[in-house]
């Protein structure tokens, strides 16, 4: 997927600085199948083709609707909607793992994202397989993962815990591994999800000295997070998510003040 | 808008290649990892795995050499022969059904092309078939036939087997994602097809134009490959194997397409 992404799209395969964007997003929409129907099997779908001449049975409905959403480099872009607003569904897109239904997705750099927890690890293998596992995903060597394995159990403070299952991690000891794996790739492009909100104040603190360091580098970073205080201090803009569409891009502390005063959802109707 | 769909179907085997390459640390780490599950780290667990195809096939050469008297001399290890490339075949198609669903957790966070899970599978399978060797090769020695020297030819043998497995997996995963009851038809399949294909019986044992037809079955010629090269002592001809091996590729073709056509709808099903 990324391969054919890059292929077809010569320049972004490396940033470079005549490219300031890191994202480009044209008229995204992902249309996600509605539950109300029964899984189809393969013998209706034999029989409803004969008889309609159609394949597809199912409603659909759209977790995003129509985005167009540009990101430069360099910036802490968070984004905030109340849930299933389409925020990790957004998030996705952008990770370049979820294809969507329409639209194109242009990406200037390599991207580490930390989505949902737990996955992206194989819950039987422990801390070190995961490890190993996850490097293997990126292509790495095994002698580049094997010199990188004491560095991000130290960073993740779970070198007691190395030889647990993730299954038996809390959720907490997860989102560490999650996230010292995700940097540990050093990408360009950093797009996390909610979960840092279940790591202590120690784990969270030592994050944003990483989101610091990252931004010094020219790096840029997307957040999703409920948490508004910590998104007015860190986002340098925000982008409020209502149904799948974007209501407002701009200034955090205007946007927080829309999704609090819920002004927005008048702003969609209207 | 899908850079996927842009590229053309004449790269997906060459592309697939260069894939398998790029991934070799995940399929090495995975394949090593299969098979320490499956062997418990102990040669007792090897032999233990041997134990159960030992016992079934000694089950099914006593029924057929003594209660059924099928004029095949060393029944054992005429009918091994026919099992093993049966059983590869018939246990990947099969596992084939969960890679996908078993896997969605890492590629719904890492962006990989989604096939070199059901390469992973291939070559685990590939690894016991190899386990399974040491078997025959005991009961060809201890019923005084010895090893024929022909065997060597395996490794040259296995390439159009491994094609085919590739390709009919490629089918049936992507199916299993989309209906329901690929599981009950793939089981149907798989027993009509078991008994189409030359493992319990020798060809000279069916009417000619019977047979003209069921060797349009790729897995019919590389069953009697594998027992060429074991049981009768002599090489593949060379023609015979030549057109196999480009039916074998066609399969594999077949399933890429499949595969690479509805790969990117996957996360909207699972
Ligand atoms: N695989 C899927 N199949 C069908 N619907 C889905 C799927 N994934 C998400 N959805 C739906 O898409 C919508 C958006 O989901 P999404 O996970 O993006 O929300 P979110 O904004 O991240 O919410 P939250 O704040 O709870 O994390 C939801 O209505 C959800 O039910
Ligand atoms: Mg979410």
């Amino acid at each position: 997927m990324r391969l054919a992404t890059l292929r077809n799209e010569p320049d972004s395969a490396q940033p470079s600085a005549a490219q300031p964007f890191a994202f480009k997003l044209s008229n995204v929409t992902v249309a996600y199948r509605s539950y109300q129907e029964r899984p189809s099997s393969l013998k209706e779908t034999v029989i409803r083709f004969m008889r309609t001449g159609k394949m597809k049975h199912y409603s659909t409905f759209d977790a995003l609707n129509d985005v167009s959403l540009e990101i430069n480099k360099g910036t802490v872009l968070g984004i905030i909607g109340s849930n299933g607003s389409g925020k990790s569904t957004l998030l996705k897109v952008m990770a370049q793992v979820l294809k969507p239904t329409q639209g194109r997705v242009v990406v200037n750099g390599s991207v580490s994202s930390l989505i949902e927890l737990g996955v992206g690890f194989d819950p039987e293998l422990n801390a070190v397989e995961n490890i190993f596992l996850n490097g293997s995903l990126h292509k790495k060597s095994n002698a580049d993962i094997k010199s990188r394995v004491d560095h991000i159990l130290e960073f993740a403070e779970l070198h007691d815990f190395a030889r647990t299952p993730i299954k038996y991690f809390s959720s907490g000891m997860a989102a560490r591994l999650g996230f010292a794996v995700a940097i540990d790739i050093n990408p360009d492009i950093l797009i996390v999800d909610e979960i840092l909100a279940v790591g202590d104040e120690r784990f969270q603190a030592k994050c944003s000295t990483v989101f610091q360091n990252f931004l010094k580098s020219g790096k840029t970073i997307i957040i999703v997070s409920h948490d508004m205080s910590m998104l007015e201090h860190t986002a340098r803009e925000i982008v409020l998510l209502s149904r799948g569409k974007i209501v407002f891009r701009g200034d955090p502390h205007h946007a927080i003040g829309m999704y609090r005063d819920k002004s927005y959802e008048t702003a969609l109707q209207g | 808008m899908s850079s996927v769909s842009q590229t053309s179907a004449i790269s997906f085997v060459p592309d697939f290649f260069v894939q398998m390459y790029g991934y070799r640390e995940y399929l090495k780490q995975s394949v090593l990892r299969d098979l320490r599950n499956k062997y418990k780290r102990s040669f007792l667990g090897y032999i233990w795995t041997m134990l159960h195809p030992l016992a079934m096939m000694s089950v099914l050469a006593v029924v057929f050499s003594h209660i059924m008297r099928v004029p095949v001399k060393d029944y054992a290890v005429f009918l091994f022969a026919g099992l093993l490339p049966w059983n590869y075949f018939n246990s990947t198609a099969l596992m084939s059904l969960h890679t996908i669903r078993a896997n969605a957790r890492l590629f719904s966070q890492i962006p990989v092309p989604k096939y070199i899970f059901i390469l992973s599978l291939t070559f685990s399978n590939l690894a016991n078939l190899l386990f399974a060797l040491v078997p025959l090769l005991i009961i060809s020695i201890v019923m005084g036939r010895g090893v024929p020297l022909t065997a060597l030819a395996f490794p040259i043998v296995l390439i159009p087997l491994f094609l085919t497995v590739v390709g009919i997996s490629l089918i049936l995963a992507t199916s299993n994602v989309f209906f329901d009851d690929t599981l009950h038809l793939a089981e149907v399949g798989l027993n009509m097809l078991y008994f189409m294909s030359p493992v319990l019986f020798h060809r000279e044992l069916l009417p000619g134009w019977i047979t003209q037809y069921l060797v349009l079955n790729p897995l019919f010629c590389q069953i009697e490959f594998v027992r060429n090269i074991f049981y009768d002592g002599v090489l593949p001809d060379p023609q015979v194997f030549a057109i196999n091996l480009c039916g074998a590729a066609f399969v594999l073709f077949l399933g890429l397409f499949i595969f690479r056509k509805s790969e990117d709808k996957f996360l909207y099903f699972l």
